[in-house]
C-alpha cells in the first residue's frame, strides 16, 4: 500500500507537471524499480490504452484483474484502487490533481486501517498463543 | 505526387485508432474513387457524418454510401463525440489543454482535429472548450517536389538562399509549398549545386512540421529543428540565440511584434522564409507591420501564388515586385477551392481588388 501512495505522487508528476499522456505515465513509472509489485498492472494499464479503444477506468480494471491474484490485498482494498482509475484523463490538470490527492489519501485511509488490523491482529495472535501455551501446560499437569 | 492520385486508404487505418467503432466502419466502406478524394470528416454531435470530397460536402451514410440527402447519412450520438474526444486526446485531456485551448490537436500522421464546444474563459484567456459538440478531422498531405520548379529562383549560391516572402489567398497552398522548400533547403539539392543549409522553423500553429509526440510527421530534411507551438516573434529569439541557425522558417505572419523578429533575424544575418495571407504585393504593403518588410532592404524574393482555370501559376518576383518568372505548369499541388470550383483567375483578382479597397477604405475611414 505505501509504494502505492509513492506510485500516486509519482503519476501526479508526471501527469500534471510533465503533462505526460495516461499510457506514456504508466510506462514510465511501470518500469521505474520503485513501482515495485506494481509495476505490472501499470505497464498493463498503459498498453492497454496505447492498444485498444476503451474506457481508462475499463483498462485500469483489466490490468487489475490479471495481476490481483499476485497481491497480498483483501477485495475491499481493490475496490478502492479501481474506483480511482474511473476519473484518470478525463478532465484538466487542476481536476486531475484532485482525483490523485483523493486517491492518495484514500490509499492512505486503507494503509492506516490495514496496521491497525495488523496490530491488533498481532495482539489477537499473540495472546491465543499465550493461551493455547498455558492450555497445554494445565493439560499436561 | 500529385493530388487525388494518393492512396487515402493509409491515412484511414491511421485515423481508425481514433473514430468510434460505427464511424470507422462507414468511413471504412467509402468507394475507392470518393476515398482518395476525402479532405475531412466533419463529426458532429446529433448531426449527420459528413465528409469533404476534393471541396465538395457529402453526408456519408451507415455502410460508406455518400449523399446530398441528410437524412440517409449516419447520425452521430452524443456518446459518440464524448468517446471521440477521448480518443484523439489519447484519455489524456490534461496533456492536450493547451491544443485543446486552441481549438485543434494534432494526431498521428500530422492530421488535425478541429474542435468546438464552449469556451471556458479565465480573464481574457480561452483555457478550456468545454461540451464538445463537434470534431472536424482534416488530411494532412506533405506534397515533395512541389518546390522543386521554384527552388532556383531562391538561390543566392551553392550555400545561400534569397530572403523570400510566399503570399497568396487562403487554401492555395502557401504552407504546403514553404514545407517543401524547407525539405528541399534543409537537405541541400545536388542537382542546383546547393548545399543544405541549418534550417530552424519556428511552427506556431504546428502546420509545417506536424509535430507528434516530440517527432515532426513531415519530412523537412536532416538539418531541420523545429520549433513547435511557440509564437513566432519569440520562436525567432530563442532559434537565433539557441540554435544557430542559417535559414529561419515560418508560416503566416501577421503583426508588428513578427516583423520586428524578422528584422532582428536579418540582423543577425539568418535568412529567413515566410509565408503570409495575401492577394498581391500591394495588399500586403497596406498592411501594418509586415508590409514594412516589403521593398528595399526587405524580403528580396517574393512568390505570389494563383489559379487560373483550376491551373496553379507562382509568379517569381524581385524586391520591387519585378517579375522575374512566371511557372505556370501543374506543381502537382491541390488547386483548392478556386480551381475546384472552376473560379478563374479573373475571379480572384476581382475579389484581390475588392479586399484591397475594403482595406484600403478601413485605412482611410480610421
Amino acid at each position: 500500500m505505501s509504494k502505492l501512495t509513492e506510485v500516486l505522487l509519482n503519476l501526479r508528476n508526471q501527469m500534471c507537471r510533465l503533462g505526460n499522456p495516461l499510457f506514456f505515465a504508466f510506462e514510465n513509472i511501470g518500469k521505474d524499480t520503485l513501482a515495485g509489485e506494481w509495476s505490472a498492472i501499470l505497464l498493463d494499464c498503459g498498453e492497454i490504452i496505447n492498444n485498444q479503444q476503451i474506457d481508462t477506468g475499463e483498462a485500469w480494471r483489466l490490468a487489475i484483474d490479471k495481476n490481483k491474484e499476485s497481491m497480498p490485498l483483501e477485495e475491499s482494498d481493490w475496490t478502492v484502487i479501481s474506483e480511482f482509475g474511473e476519473m484518470l484523463g478525463k478532465s484538466d490538470i487542476q481536476n486531475q490533481e484532485s482525483v490523485l490527492d483523493l486517491a492518495r489519501e484514500n490509499i492512505e485511509i486503507l494503509e492506516r486501517e490495514a496496521r491497525e488490523t495488523a496490530k491488533i491482529n498481532g495482539k489477537l495472535y499473540r495472546n491465543m498463543g499465550v493461551l493455547s501455551g498455558a492450555a497445554v501446560v494445565i493439560l499436561l499437569l | 505526387m500529385e493530388w487525388g492520385k494518393s492512396d487515402n486508404r493509409h491515412f484511414i487505418e491511421l485515423l481508425s485508432s481514433y473514430l468510434p467503432d460505427r464511424i470507422r466502419q462507414a468511413v471504412g466502406l467509402i468507394n475507392g474513387e470518393y476515398i482518395n478524394k476525402l479532405e475531412e470528416i466533419r463529426i458532429r454531435k446529433g448531426l449527420p457524418l459528413m465528409g469533404v470530397f476534393a471541396g465538395f460536402d457529402y453526408f456519408i451514410g451507415e455502410k460508406g454510401s455518400l449523399s446530398d440527402n441528410p437524412g440517409a447519412a449516419l447520425f452521430v450520438s452524443p456518446k459518440e463525440i464524448e468517446s471521440l474526444f477521448l480518443l484523439i486526446c489519447e484519455h489524456s485531456v490534461y496533456a492536450f489543454q493547451n491544443e485543446i485551448a486552441k481549438g485543434f490537436i494534432t494526431l498521428k500522421g500530422g492530421h488535425r482535429a478541429g474542435i468546438c464546444g464552449t469556451v471556458v474563459y479565465e480573464g481574457e484567456k480561452i483555457v478550456a472548450i468545454k461540451d464538445i459538440s463537434s470534431v472536424n478531422i482534416r488530411f494532412s498531405r506533405q506534397i515533395k517536389g512541389c518546390a522543386q520548379k521554384v527552388f532556383p529562383h531562391l538561390i543566392r549560391n551553392n550555400h545561400d538562399i534569397y530572403n523570400t516572402l510566399i503570399l497568396s489567398p487562403p487554401r492555395l497552398g502557401k504552407t504546403t509549398l514553404l514545407r517543401d522548400l524547407c525539405r528541399l533547403i534543409s537537405q541541400g539539392v545536388p542537382s542546383e549545386k546547393f548545399n543544405g543549409l541549418r534550417t530552424a522553423i519556428v511552427d506556431e500553429r504546428s502546420e509545417i512540421a506536424a509535430i507528434y509526440r516530440g517527432i515532426p510527421q513531415n519530412d523537412l530534411g536532416p538539418r531541420a529543428d523545429v520549433m513547435d507551438g511557440c509564437r513566432k516573434s519569440e520562436g525567432i529569439e530563442i532559434m537565433l540565440r539557441g540554435m544557430a541557425p542559417q535559414v529561419i522558417i515560418v508560416d503566416e505572419l501577421g503583426g508588428t511584434q513578427d516583423a520586428e523578429a524578422v528584422r532582428r533575424a536579418w540582423n543577425a544575418g539568418v535568412r529567413l522564409i515566410a509565408t503570409a495571407h495575401s492577394y498581391g504585393v500591394e495588399d500586403l504593403k497596406c498592411r501594418l507591420g509586415v508590409g514594412k518588410l516589403i521593398g528595399i532592404g526587405g524580403f528580396e524574393r517574393i512568390l505570389l501564388l494563383g489559379t487560373d482555370k483550376g491551373k496553379r501559376w507562382i509568379k517569381v518576383m524581385d524586391a520591387n515586385g519585378n517579375e522575374l518568372s512566371f511557372l505556370d505548369q501543374d506543381s502537382g499541388m491541390h488547386t483548392g477551392l478556386f480551381g475546384l470550383h472552376s473560379y478563374g483567375n479573373k475571379s480572384v483578382k476581382q475579389a484581390c481588388r475588392e479586399t484591397a479597397y475594403i482595406v484600403k477604405t478601413n485605412r482611410g475611414s480610421s
